[in-house]
């Protein structure tokens, strides 16, 4: 293993009950994260993110398999592993007369008083009453609240699970650019989601998550070319599909009367000059979400126009 | 209270290079003092003091009814037409004297239910509570062993338990001098030691099945039938030909048995309350210290 490896799983599995209800919540999960990368942790609800998370932490044990941060299981690392975490759960539960401020205070007290000369400057970073108590906080307070803690103490290793969850899109920017400043301070940022959109701007390196397993892996503008665009283009007068499914990167065409709707992979411009011979009075492009990409991993076998597509 | 103490562990380290594994580095930004009891305390502080408060009130109202009732022999007369066996399970054979009044009302029976109301709901909270609300998390994933929060928990479980029982027992001694009572002080004080070993230990049940199972409601269901079967074991040992056996069982009457508020609390009786706490909060350690928490 090298020194530089931050993160790694080998054949993780967490099994739940026994017998005829034995559920697997993990099944042979590989990961591999390098020291100072931004990495994604994708994957639909349920389908093991939180609960690689919690191994990492040292708050659920594996049934088989290892894992380790820093180089030592998260049960011999310990405290002193989790010190050197900064970490958001994704299902954030606070509550209490406290305020904010005095959470927070609490919170860097259990590290020694690391980071507590920040809370003042995230705080107002991320526009949060400091006074406020926590009981009454809305959800995207407490997300801030939660953020905040994760970043306090500048850790080596943000572990972040669905960090953008309920923060409106002002915050979200304001979130995504703490993600890259810790980056550039040298920090691994490992960030889980159920949405590519969320991590493609800051992550490098993307895994695939389902039913307990990684089933891909790859650069994120990598995953994003295979997860294409929607296209939708209206003419004022029908138009025949053939001529557009001939075109590179476009397939699935579909056309209804005078509108055209197709999957688009990689440059649009054949398909914009191509449209470009007819009347267009709408077009829109959507880009496609991490349900179509995981439609496409079970969509078996792959038709060979595809494959030729993607290794153009 | 030593709570909110920051150390600023080996901060010359911190910003230098990321310390390699295994290095004695790691222990940078570690946890020290009683952060999390300092904090557990002053989340609970309003409820402490309104706990207090009504332990206080009930302990002073049934301390002041004694001259105006036991006094007088009115209480006695009402006693003598129940029946033998039902006089003894209220353990109101001494109800004539001011020791037995108090031991039969307040120490026997309300503090006790006032204060395991408290304690085994306080209990059943503090981990399983907490965990089955999440709210224990960042806690739990900061750089504090699991031992640690147990044991800082723990005693501020001890330590909310021992304010209640101090809080009736300095009422009682209290009142019990300015109504000129006949009741000695040091009995009196053995005895609210003795009322706090019995909540603790029944607490600590519920805290010990709680951290074992992440479950609240067994945590509750743990410590409450302990204490039901506990006072029903004792109530109910008189009443039978050869009832010694059933009482011995019973937490309640290593508490109870012997007048404590006229020969003081019975050391074996102290003593077994204190090892069955000690048990309890060891055993859930070890459950807690290997299992999966927040499942």
């Amino acid at each position: 293993m090298s020194a530089d490896t931050v993160i790694r799983t080998e054949g993780l599995v967490k099994a739940y009950g026994s017998g005829n209800r034995r559920v697997l919540a993990l099944d042979g999960l590989d990961l591999e994260v390098q020291r100072g990368e931004v990495f994604g942790f994708l994957g639909p609800n349920g389908a093991g993110k939180s609960t690689t998370i919690r191994v990492l932490l040292d708050q659920l044990r594996p049934t088989a398999g290892m894992a380790e941060v820093f180089g030592r299981s998260p049960v011999d690392g310990g405290v002193g592993t989790r010190a050197r975490i900064g970490y958001l759960p994704g299902e954030l539960a606070m509550g209490g007369r406290a305020s904010a401020g005095e959470l927070l205070h609490h919170l860097t007290a259990l590290r020694g008083g690391r980071g507590a000369e920040r809370i003042d400057d995230l705080a107002e970073r991320l526009t949060l009453d400091l006074d406020r108590p926590i009981r009454g906080l809305s959800k995207g307070n407490k997300q801030k609240v939660g953020v905040i803690q994760a970043f306090l103490h500048r850790p080596e290793l943000l572990i972040l699970d669905e960090p953008t969850s309920g923060l409106d899109p002002l915050l979200q920017h304001e979130f995504l650019a703490m993600v890259r400043e810790a980056q550039a301070d040298g920090a691994t940022v490992f960030m889980s989601s159920h949405v590519l959109s969320e991590v493609e701007s800051v992550a490098g390196r993307v895994a695939i998550v389902r039913a307990g397993r990684i089933v891909d892996l790859d650069e994120v503008a990598t995953l994003r070319h295979h997860a294409g665009q929607r296209i939708e283009l209206r003419f004022d007068a029908p138009v025949e599909p053939a001529p557009f499914a001939a075109l590179p990167g476009v397939s699935d065409v579909e056309v209804e009367d005078s509108t055209l709707r197709c999957l688009l992979r990689g440059e649009p411009d054949a398909l914009l000059k191509a449209a470009a011979g007819h009347h267009v009075t709408r077009w829109s492009a959507t880009d496609r979400e991490l349900e179509d990409l995981f439609l496409d991993h079970y969509r078996m076998p792959v038709t060979p126009e595809e494959v030729a597509d993607d290794d153009r | 209270m030593t709570a909110e103490t920051t150390d600023h562990a080996g901060a010359a380290s911190t910003h230098s290079a990321p310390p390699a594994p295994g290095s004695p580095l790691e222990q940078t930004g570690a946890y020290r003092g009683a952060a999390v009891l300092g904090w557990v305390l002053s989340q609970h502080r309003r409820a402490l003091l309104l706990w207090g408060l009504a332990v206080a009130v009930v302990a002073a109202i049934y301390v002041s009814f004694y001259p105006a009732m036991g006094d007088t022999g009115e209480l006695e007369a009402l006693v003598e037409g129940l029946p033998d066996g039902l006089i003894a399970a209220l353990g109101y054979d001494g109800i004539g004297t001011a020791a037995g009044y108090l031991e039969s009302t307040v120490f026997g029976l309300l503090a006790p239910i006032l204060l395991l109301v408290f304690a085994l709901a306080f209990a059943a909270r503090l981990i399983a509570g907490e965990e089955e609300s999440g709210e224990l998390e960042l806690e739990l994933t900061a750089p504090v062993g699991r031992r640690r929060v147990y044991l800082e928990r723990a005693v501020a479980l001890a330590i909310a338990v021992s304010w209640l029982g101090v809080v009736t027992g300095t009422v009682s001694l209290l009142l019990v001098a300015a109504l000129d009572l006949e009741v000695a002080a040091w009995p009196l004080v053995t005895t609210t030691v003795g009322l706090i070993l019995l909540v603790l230990a029944m607490a600590a049940i519920s805290y010990a099945v709680g951290a074992a199972t992440g479950r609240r409601a067994w945590a509750l269901g743990a410590g409450a039938g302990v204490a039901v079967a506990g006072y029903m074991a004792n109530a109910l040992a008189p009443l039978l030909e050869d009832g010694a056996w059933l009482a011995r069982l019973s937490p309640f009457a290593w508490y109870l048995s012997e007048d404590p508020l006229v020969h003081g609390l019975r050391g074996a009786g102290a003593a077994g309350l204190l090892v069955v706490a000690v048990v309890a909060i060891v055993v859930g350690l070890l459950a807690y210290e290997r299992r999966d928490l927040g499942v």
